[in-house]
């Protein structure tokens, strides 16, 4: 099409769209010429006057026609012009970035890899692309992968990038050339961005600086027939026995909907396994799979699909990600205001949980309290703790039935601080010292709750209505809510549990807390909230208005063998420990790199207050895969609170373990361990289709344009049009268009032909 | 943390007794608190307490409170096992030529509950509870008490409903049968509700008898009128063969109580006769003691 364009007007239309046009014959000629059509009018009036057998309809369609054959004529006399401006040969630099990731190896396009566009087009004797650069500017060669790197030509390409970061490349080449008469920057990639720079951020200064980006995009836009695993969630680190409920993200392209299986594998063994029916073409389908870690230490998991005949790209099957497995024995403390059947019942459900230790503790009279698997007789001897010191030992907190006054004003604090500072998970069950029928509205823990406590509550005795409770969606799809991982529908084995009773009226929560199961029973609308969740401060707290869940137990509507009772408590106390903070924590900002890639450590230290120290000595102790083991110090980062950094580049590929430690004062405050992972990365085969919308806003935000390796050819005269730099400014004759030609050619035609037809002579 | 000692406890029951007895009407009409007020005020600064008469009484035995309500409001209910045997076959009502089941039937239950709320803070209904073991209401009431289960004769649903109900997690406590054979009769009952399980005898460290009071020895409770002569000095607190009293118990797969025996004791009449002055106070309080335990652990374990 352009072709055409380009033979008709002489031009192609970016040179149309980037001039001006003017009419540039001198002021002379144009009064010469009005005058000549002035005598012309009158010589046409003249022939009115003669008489001859033309009727009146053919005096004026011939009359027209030669009128506008005139005026095609004063067209071209008058000298159209583009005015534009072009760069000057030879004056200005061009940049050209070449992606050396390795996306740029994946075949496609008749197979062959992406990377022999490149080797063509830059091929120093044979190109003509090359050649045309080369004459009109200076060309610089860069190399860009997660950053972008000067090269002298096209032969140090190695397309072994890990990441492909369009923006961070961007930002590179302009920095270097900064200074020079830049005419434009050329972009040869397949646009796969997975770095972590915001593009716009790139482009900003590019606009501002004036200098257009011409993307050329490589490789098909979809790569089919392909299957693809998505990102994968999972916790940081997990308590041994803990069933993890993950789901993956799969698309497909041109596969088909057929059902493959996904493999959840890690080391030594196959963890499970979930068959999985694929969508529609390109759109993505979550596939649920349920599996436990059991083995204390680190895992690294694989969520793979087998590769399918005839994929594309077959290193996009598989995700890795690491997790820990923790073999502690977590701490809860639950209080209970008086003796409920629910303590119990608890107790039993979470009996066999090795990795969950609940120390309970029930106010039998007035000062009188029943402990039950404390550690030893000094635990809680005085009641319910009274200090930080001793309150923070515990990673949670429940509490039953009591009411607020039991506390004294510093305990009512300290348990707000327990979440909020210490980042422990509080729970309150339902009773009638709870909520706002135990006066904890006005209290520092009404904060901390998930729900809004009722203005009016009830007095004791009054209110009482039974709930059949359901999840909510966000409940249903919450792990801790699913009663058993078997295929049933989670909804069906809610229903099928039977009503409880409530005493605590609660139909509001809090900004930011989400509802997971919620109670409907007679006369109550809205809806009861029976749980509810909110993160506060470092922590999290739940709310159970029920006050009887041991009825899911014992009720003879429930078989002997259902576990529901036991799994839902279960995974709502471990829930409650998950994640709770210890007072030195450690995280790094990637778990997987590259050798060579630098990884930052973050460590977060705490004293047994959980209050951040600044003035603590804390030491990495990194031991890598052959057992060395090197002693790096990490410094305060000075911008927050407890936070110390240290920086950590592997050399060797395999598993490196992380031990921090802080002492301060000679006395240690704790350790904590992390591992990290170097192996070469398959970042870049996911998502590695052709990126035409994100070259093609590249192009459009700079002033650029966008190619394939079809319309490249083009590119050379288009910079010379558009780009930036040294320019000058040029005027183009516009009379020679071969159109106006044609134009003239059809006007004579046509009076010709209608003289013929209408016997004229 | 200290215990309360034996002396507050015992003084608490003497309080409540003497409160009970000036309000109690059934059987014995012991009218010494009203008698007493009427010798010295004159008849018309009485303060007006009607005294049911003694059909109403009598219609105490029958009058249950409503049970259209869902067992919710309060956190524990004191309930009594309804099960066939004894008397003239079949359920029935109170001793006297009806079920065992309902021996002190309401009479010890609500005052059992009155002295147990002023002991241990518990939100317990203040009246009784029966319900037949074949019922599935009895899941509702993870705590269970039966008497005189000498005389046990249990149909299969109870059996079948029992077994259940203790394998779900509830706790049967059994109490007031004495004598070889009268124990045969309960554990040929009790081998068909849980097959296989042995009866073992508590050692007194274990945790039952720490869970509230501190209790050291078994004390033999007699029934009323065994305790009555023992204190006038001519009487034996046992009866039949069961000479020596015995807490036993039935432990499930984790070691915990499912079944609490109480076998050559009737704790049952000391807590529904602790008011009389010729019981002994030591058993009765050593009755309370058991059942205040008894009830702590259940809720707990």
């Amino acid at each position: 099409m352009s072709g055409v364009f380009e033979f008709l007007f002489k031009y192609r239309p970016l040179v149309f769209e980037q001039g001006d046009f003017a009419f540039t014959s001198p002021a002379a000629v144009r009064m010469w010429l009005v005058g000549a059509g002035v005598l012309a009018m009158a010589a046409v009036a003249t022939y009115t006057l003669a008489r001859g057998r033309a009727a009146r309809t053919d005096r004026v369609v011939m009359a027209g026609l030669r009128a506008l054959l005139l005026g095609v004529l004063l067209f071209c006399l008058l000298q159209p012009s583009l005015i534009l401006s072009t760069v000057v040969p030879q004056q200005n630099f061009v940049g050209i970035l070449v992606d050396d990731s390795r996306s740029m190896s994946i075949a496609d396009e008749a197979g062959r890899p992406r990377s022999d566009f490149v080797a063509e087009a830059f091929a120093p004797e044979e190109s003509d692309l090359l050649r045309q650069l080369s004459e009109r500017f200076t060309l610089r060669f860069f190399r860009f992968s997660s950053g972008a790197v000067r090269m002298d030509g096209p032969g140090e390409l190695g397309y072994d990038g890990t990441h492909t970061d369009l923006g961070a490349a961007l930002d590179g080449a302009r920095e270097e050339l900064a200074g020079l008469p830049l005419a434009g920057l050329v972009m040869i990639t397949d646009g796969a961005d997975n770095g972590r720079h915001p593009l716009t951020e790139s482009l900003v200064p590019l606009q501002a600086a004036g200098v257009p980006v011409f993307t050329v995009g490589l490789g098909e836009e979809s790569l089919a027939p392909d299957i693809e695993v998505g990102r994968v969630e999972l916790p940081r680190a997990v308590l041994k026995g803990s069933t993890l409920l993950v789901d993956v993200v799969v698309t497909q392209t041109g596969m088909g909907r057929r059902t493959v299986p996904l493999i959840v594998e890690d080391e030594t063994r196959l963890l499970g396994e979930e068959d999985v029916t694929l969508g529609p073409d390109g759109e993505p389908v979550v596939a649920r799979v349920a599996f436990e870690l059991d083995a204390v230490g680190a895992h690294r998991v694989r969520f793979r699909i087998p590769v399918q005949d005839g994929e594309r790209v077959d290193r996009n099957n598989a995700r890795d990600v690491q997790v820990e497995v923790r073999g502690d024995r977590e701490k809860i403390l639950y209080f209970q205001g008086e003796p409920s059947f629910e303590l119990k019942f608890i107790r039993r459900a979470v009996r066999d949980d090795e990795n969950v230790q609940v120390v309970t503790m029930e106010r039998t009279a007035e000062s009188k309290f029943y402990r039950l698997d404390v550690d030893d007789a000094d635990e809680l001897a005085g009641g319910f703790p009274r200090s930080r010191a001793e309150l923070y030992r515990y990673r949670a907190l429940i509490l039953g039935s009591t009411e607020a006054s039991f506390f004294s004003h510093d305990q009512l604090q300290m348990i707000a601080d327990f979440v909020s500072e210490r980042g422990g998970g509080f729970l309150m069950l339902g009773g009638h010292g709870s909520f706002a029928e135990g006066g904890w509205a006005g209290t520092p823990v009404e904060e901390v709750l998930p729900v809004v406590l009722s203005g009016t509550p009830a007095a004791p005795g009054d209110f009482l209505a039974e709930v059949k409770v359901a999840p909510t969606p966000a409940g249903a799809a919450n792990a801790a809510m699913q009663l058993v991982d078997d295929s049933l529908d989670v909804r069906d084995r809610w229903a099928a549990l039977p009503p409880v009773t409530i005493v605590n009226r609660v139909t509001e929560t809090r900004p930011g807390a989400t509802v997971l199961l919620q109670g409907t029973g007679e006369g109550l609308d809205p809806p009861q909230v029976v749980l509810a969740h909110q993160r506060y401060g470092r922590g999290k707290s739940l709310a159970l208005t029920i006050q009887d869940s041991w009825l899911w137990q014992m009720s003879a509507d429930v078989p002997l063998e259902d576990q529901s009772h036991e799994t839902l408590w279960r995974q709502i106390l471990r829930w409650l420990v998950d994640d709770v903070p210890e007072a030195v924590s450690v995280t790094l900002d990637q778990e997987q790199v590259e050798r060579g890639e630098a990884v930052r450590l973050l460590a977060s230290v705490s004293d047994s207050t959980y209050l951040e120290v600044n003035d603590a000595v804390v030491t990495a102790r990194v031991t890598d895969p052959t057992g060395a083991v090197a002693e790096i110090p990490a410094e305060w980062t000075v911008e927050r609170d407890g936070e110390y950094a240290a920086r950590l580049v592997p050399s060797g590929e395999g598993s490196y373990d992380i031990e921090v430690t802080a002492t301060r004062g000679g006395q240690v405050l704790g350790t904590d361990e992390t591992h990290l992972v170097v192996a070469p990365s398959d970042e870049e085969y996911f998502g590695a289709g052709r990126r035409t919308s994100v070259l093609q806003r590249i192009a459009d935000e700079t002033g650029g344009q966008f190619y394939t390796p079809a319309n490249v050819s083009a590119l050379p005269d288009d910079i010379t049009v558009t780009g930036g730099g040294v320019t000058l400014v040029e005027q183009r004759d516009l009379w020679d268009m071969p159109i106006l030609f044609l134009v003239l050619v059809v006007l004579m035609g046509a009076e010709w032909g209608y003289r013929r037809m209408r016997g004229l002579a | 943390m200290r215990l309360p000692s034996r002396a507050s406890s015992t003084l608490a029951v003497l309080a409540l007794s003497s409160c009970v007895l000036a309000c109690d009407e059934v059987g014995g009409q012991r009218d010494i608190g009203a008698g007493f007020l009427m010798q010295q005020f004159p008849r018309d600064t009485l303060p007006r307490i009607r005294r049911p008469t003694r059909e109403e009484s009598e219609d105490v035995r029958l009058r249950l409170p409503p049970d259209d309500e869902p067992p919710g409001r309060h956190a524990f209910y004191w309930t009594r096992a309804i099960y066939n045997g004894g008397g003239r076959g079949g359920r029935g009502w109170g001793r006297r030529g009806y079920g065992a089941w309902s021996t002190d039937f309401p009479k010890g239950d609500r005052q059992f509950l009155v002295v147990l709320e002023r002991l241990v803070r518990l939100d317990a209904y203040d009246f009784e509870n029966a319900v037949d073991l074949a019922d599935p209401k009895l899941r509702r009431f993870p705590l269970l008490y039966a008497v005189e289960v000498g005389h046990m004769d249990l149909t299969p649903e109870q059996i079948h409903g029992l077994r259940d109900y203790l394998n779900a997690g509830g706790m049967l406590v059994v109490d007031d049968f004495w004598g070889t054979y009268e124990w045969a009769q309960f554990e040929y009952n009790i081998r068909q509700v849980l097959p296989g399980r042995p009866i073992v005898e508590l050692p007194m460290d274990h945790p039952l008898f720490s869970a509230y009071y501190q209790i050291d020895s078994i004390l033999q409770v007699p029934n009323v009128r065994n305790g009555e002569a023992v204190t006038r000095g001519y009487g034996h607190t046992w009866e039949q063969d069961g000479y020596l009293p015995h807490v036993r118990g039935i432990l499930d797969d984790d070691g915990e109580l499912m079944v609490i025996i109480n076998w050559n004791t009737d704790l049952g009449d000391a807590w529904e006769w602790a008011e009389d002055p010729m019981y002994p106070l030591p058993l009765s309080t050593f009755a309370y003691e058991m059942g205040t335990n008894m009830i702590v652990y259940g809720m707990s374990h």
